[in-house]
């Protein structure tokens, strides 16, 4: 792990872990509704979200993080160094979010700006355990950009034996 | 499977088989079967059973008899004269052949594996047309300025007024240009990107093709690559319309991949599939990441899944029946 990856990947882990503290919280607004109080318009009841933060390890990748009484979404944007990496990186959020239901704390549209985003529920907190979704987080961030890079490499690896095997029965 | 075969391999089954099957058993055949490039065989005895007629449509067959294919082809197939013979095109097709089987089962056994690969390569044949006429105006043009001051302004000029041949192999939009001169032969392919993905990974992939001359096969044709601008040769024969999606990649063969014999009909046959093997091997790397990240998906839902208590298995199922040591059962709600 690089020098610089480790003390991100802390202060990731603290903030969430002192985010995801969740309580059931019925809305104030409609009777006998329970919604996510982080994705609902809430200029009537500023009180029931927090500050949000980022955490940004440079300005092309970072973590925010909007906490509010019975839901986090966290929002994660992937290090993109090319267009290859671009590309992969659309692929793969985009692979991952058409599989959402299985995910359940994944979110099928990622926040703007952002390549993906995670809603944590109450209730997901009441199913799941709390150190164990914080893990998921990281783990994902760091594998993320392990296989980015993987696949760039893995590209022009078979690009380079390609265009070899094409060009050398010409002699 | 790192090469693209020239040959049409059910051409060649169905050919082989009509050769080897007695005439007396030989069932009514009607094959159609297609090839890159929108090429479609066709293959029937429905006049008699020893008569098979092989035909062919290729898209850019009006370009082609530009350059002399049917010539071409009978030439090349001249040599199986007394079994092979050019007939009346069938609707629908371009070219069309009939093999007298009760002539060419007699035939030895060399006869016919060689009439088989040449029937099977009939699409890299017509193709090949152009190429041979351009390979065979470098001969000339070789032989012309072998004597003479190539720098000159005069024969500058005159090269650049060589005529370029055109083939819209794909319609207007994906072609092959092929420009000879006297010490080289160009060979310029427009491509069209499906999406975005495939145009940044072609472009992966061109620049590897640019950069392998220098690296490792120093005696390969050059290799350029140009996005939406065409290169300047073919500037003013340009069809079609410029294209966000449209790449422009030359080939610059050199007299030692011209060399008259196998080695030149082996360029041939090369060359002409370079669309085809490039498109493919995009796909097949698409097909790969692809692969790969479902494996990786399933990697993280293992992950989220330990977030969850014991109850459940590695897909996320609960796991009912859960039993003690001595394998009595967790009941609920049993005083």
């Amino acid at each position: 792990m690089s020098q610089s990856l480790k003390p991100y990947l802390t202060a990731v882990r603290s903030s969430l872990t002192a985010a995801i503290c969740l309580e059931d919280f019925s809305s104030q607004l409609v009777e006998r509704h329970n919604r996510p109080e982080i994705e609902v318009d809430n200029s009537h009841n500023p009180e029931l979200i927090l500050n949000p933060m980022v955490i940004a390890r440079n300005e092309n990748e970072k973590v925010l993080i909007e906490p509010s009484i019975n839901s986090v979404r966290v929002s994660i944007k992937i290090k993109q160094a090319d267009e290859i990496e671009q590309i992969l990186v659309h692929q793969f959020a985009r692979f991952l979010t058409s599989r959402a239901e299985n995910f359940f704390i994944l979110r099928r549209v990622p926040i703007k700006g952002y390549d993906i985003s995670f809603l944590v529920t109450n209730f997901h907190t009441e199913q799941m355990l709390k150190d164990k979704l914080v893990d998921f987080i990281i783990e994902f961030m760091e594998e993320v950009d392990k296989e980015i890079s993987e696949m760039k490499l893995f590209l022009n690896a078979r690009a380079r034996v390609i265009a070899e095997a094409y060009l050398t029965p010409f002699d | 499977m790192l090469q693209i075969e020239s040959s049409n391999l059910l051409l060649e089954k169905t050919i082989r088989e009509c050769l080897s099957t007695e005439i007396e058993s030989l069932k009514g055949i009607q094959r159609t079967f297609t090839d890159f490039d929108f090429t479609t065989y066709q293959v029937s005895n429905s006049t008699a059973k020893h008569l098979v007629v092989v035909s062919i449509y290729v898209k850019c067959w009006s370009d082609l008899v530009n350059y002399g294919v049917e010539e071409y082809l009978e030439a090349k197939y001249a040599k199986f004269n007394k079994v092979l013979q050019k007939i009346e095109t069938e609707a629908g097709y371009d070219f069309s052949f009939v093999l007298d089987l009760s002539v060419a089962q007699k035939e030895d056994v060399e006869f016919k594996e060689e009439l088989v690969s040449e029937l099977a390569n009939l699409k890299r044949n017509s193709i090949a047309a152009p190429f041979e006429k351009a390979f065979s105006r470098y001969d000339e043009l070789a032989e012309t300025y072998a004597n003479s001051n190539v720098y000159s302004e005069e024969v500058k000029q005159e090269l650049e007024n060589e005529s370029i041949l055109t083939i819209n192999y794909r319609g207007l939009d994906e072609s092959i240009y092929i420009k000879p001169s006297f010490d080289r032969v160009t060979v310029i392919f427009s491509t069209i990107f499906k999406d975005e993905t495939d145009k940044i990974f072609g472009r992966v992939f061109l620049q590897e093709f640019v950069d392998a001359r220098r690296r490792t096969v120093q005696t390969a044709p050059q290799v350029l690559y140009s996005h939406i601008e065409p290169p300047l040769d073919i500037r003013n024969v340009i069809q079609g319309r410029a294209d966000d999606n449209k790449g422009y990649v030359t080939f610059v063969l050199f007299p030692r991949h011209l060399v008259k014999g196998d080695r030149r009909q082996n360029c041939i046959s090369h060359i002409q599939f370079f669309r085809n093997y490039f498109h493919y091997h995009i796909k097949c790397a698409k097909a790969y990441m692809h692969s790969r990240m479902r494996f990786r998906v399933k990697e993280f839902l293992k992950v989220l899944n330990r977030a969850k208590p014991e109850n459940v298995d590695d897909e996320g199922k609960l796991i009912e029946n859960r039993k003690t040591a001595s394998g009595r059962r967790f009941e609920v709600g049993r005083g």
